[in-house]
């Protein structure tokens, strides 16, 4: 058994063009009962990644594994650089009546190990928060508690949280959930960006089809690897079938990109 | 110049009111309310034992026993509690748990000791007006101590209880801090009911600060409406007492946990 090792110094393996994430043939259980098994990927930095797999296939259990938060009980997850991880909304207690601000701020304030006397923000760290706000347009309800919010909004302030931080990695569980659709491309359009700058982000979803034009890599789940690779490459009839049990018709669009017509299969 | 008594039981009322806006707050945004009972149900384990103990010559305590099996009693349930990865919401099984263990427990030590067993359940009953000036004493410095422990750790506090896999990705020592905190709960529950009894423990530190969440625009909203629905139905139980034949404690109690069914009406 290997612990999965952190590195969060700008080691030698840091910068563009360089990996982000090694997974190593991890296999993790919960109580002996195995979630994932035998999954190895490499992601480079800067890339987009869209974890995919019907419910159960162990996407959220790989990104624990990424985050930490979950041991592999075999093999080795290495990362390179800062992470920010956002949760599937149920696995939130919504019960607390803290404002949106302070939500988002209590990533910033948690970020690292060392214990944080002062709950003040920086004016830099205010500003971090404002702009993670302002970008998935939340801003305006800062003051509102948490409690109050549409499930949708309150997804859009846990992606701020993450986002706050400024991580290297983000890894972000169904983000889009419950999104309404102008917010949902808002959304995507910024994580876009992101990657173009240099950060990864690797998020589960189970419609890719919103984000398949900026997506650089799919992996596709089901209890292992099922493939990994270029949207064209993973999205095969063969796959989906391995993934979904069905196979999923893949239209080309005109610029090329597959999108798989999920809920659109005519008898 | 208050006679003594009176003196004493205002301040009393101070302190339950510190305790149950902190505590309590922490306890209902943990999603363990049963705990506060739980604890209090293990500290009779806990007390017996001690009694036990004294019988075989040497002395321990009767608190100290209850203090000891309460936090005994958390900690378990914190670890039990924890089955489906760091979800919040299965603590209050594990308490119930626990609490029919402890209480198992009291009643195999109760039925050992040959002196009368009034003692342990003394600890569940208290009096507002009968405190000593001891009781008062231990009741403030543990107050003391979670003023200055929820200070200190509230973040962490709120993060561990919010959601605890993002607070464990970023690094955070999760069970660490949770802990702590059901250890302060405990803490806080046997001590203030050593002086007063459970049956206001229960009714101060659930009630307050569920009703005050039902309305709450912020969490300060909850820390200070607690305190002062706390601190209302403490005067009133003491100034009812004094016109009406009821014990200060009872009249308190049942105001403290009115507000919580009257809050519901008014929400609907
Ligand atoms: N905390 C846990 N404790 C025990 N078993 C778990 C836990 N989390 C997940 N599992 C199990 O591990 C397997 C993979 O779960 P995981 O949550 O990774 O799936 P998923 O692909 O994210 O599913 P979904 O689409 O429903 O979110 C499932 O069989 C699930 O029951
Ligand atoms: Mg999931």
């Amino acid at each position: 058994m290997v612990k999965a090792v952190k590195m969060d110094e700008n080691g030698e393996n840091y910068g563009k063009g360089r990996k982000a994430v090694e997974v190593r043939d991890i296999t993790c259980a919960y109580n002996g009962h195995v979630a994932l098994k035998d999954v190895s990927m490499d992601v480079m930095r800067g890339e987009f990644v869209a974890v995919m797999g019907p419910n159960g296939s162990g996407k959220t259990t790989l990104l624990r594994a990424i985050a930490g938060i979950v041991k592999p009980v075999k093999g080795e997850v290495r990362v390179y650089g800062s992470i920010s991880y956002m949760p599937q909304k149920d696995y939130v207690n919504v019960n607390i009546p803290m404002k949106v601000w302070d939500v988002v701020a209590m990533s910033i304030l948690a970020k690292g190990k060392k214990f944080r006397w002062s709950v003040k923000l920086s004016e830099e760290e205010k500003k971090a928060v404002e702009e993670a706000l302002r970008a998935v347009a939340m801003f305006e309800l800062r003051n509102a508690p948490f409690t109050d919010l549409s499930g949708g909004q309150q997804q859009r302030v846990l992606l701020a949280r993450s986002l706050a931080t400024k991580p290297d990695i983000l890894l972000l569980d169904e983000p889009f959930n419950g999104v309404d659709l102008p917010t949902q491309e808002k959304i995507i359009n910024l994580l876009s960006e992101l990657s173009n700058g240099g950060i990864t982000v690797i998020t589960v979803v189970h419609n890719v089809s919103p984000l398949i034009h900026h997506v650089s890599k799919i992996a596709l789940l089901n209890k292992t690897l099922i493939a990994c690779g270029k949207p064209e490459e993973v999205l095969t009839a063969e796959n989906t079938l391995r993934a979904y049990g069905v196979s999923i018709p893949v239209t080309v669009c005109e610029e090329g990109y597959p999108h798989p017509l999920f809920g659109d299969i005519h008898g | 110049m208050l006679p003594p008594f009176l003196e004493r039981a205002l301040l009393a009322v101070v302190l339950i009111s510190v305790n149950a806006s902190l505590t309590g707050t922490f306890t209902v945004f943990r999603n363990a309310s049963f705990l506060v009972a739980g604890a209090a149900h293990a500290a009779l384990a806990g007390a017996a034992l001690a009694i036990i103990i004294e019988e075989l010559g040497f002395h321990v305590p009767v608190l100290f026993g209850g203090l000891v099996f309460a936090v005994i009693a958390s900690l378990s349930a914190g670890y039990a509690g924890k089955g489906k990865l760091n979800r919040v919401e299965d603590l209050n099984t594990a308490i119930a748990v626990s609490f029919a263990f402890s209480m198992s427990l009291a009643v195999l030590f109760i039925s050992m000791i040959r002196e009368y067993a009034a003692r342990v359940w003394g600890l569940l009953i208290g009096d507002l007006f009968l405190l000593s000036y001891s009781d008062l004493k231990l009741m403030f410095f543990a107050t003391l101590t979670v003023i200055l422990i929820s200070l200190l750790f509230y973040r962490a506090f709120m993060f561990v209880s919010f959601d605890p896999e993002v607070a464990l990705a970023y690094g955070m020592n999760v069970r660490l801090y949770d802990y702590l905190l059901l250890s302060m709960i405990a803490v806080s529950v046997v001590v203030i009911m050593g002086g007063v009894g459970a049956i206001l423990v229960f009714a101060m530190f659930v009630a307050p600060p569920a009703t005050a969440v039902r309305f709450a625009k912020s969490t300060g909203f909850v820390f200070a409406m607690s305190f002062l629905i706390s601190l209302f139905s403490g005067l009133l139980g003491i100034y009812l007492s004094f016109q009406l034949p009821f014990s200060p404690g009872a009249i308190a109690a049942l105001t403290a946990s009115s507000t919580y069914f009257i809050s519901a009406f008014l929400k609907k």
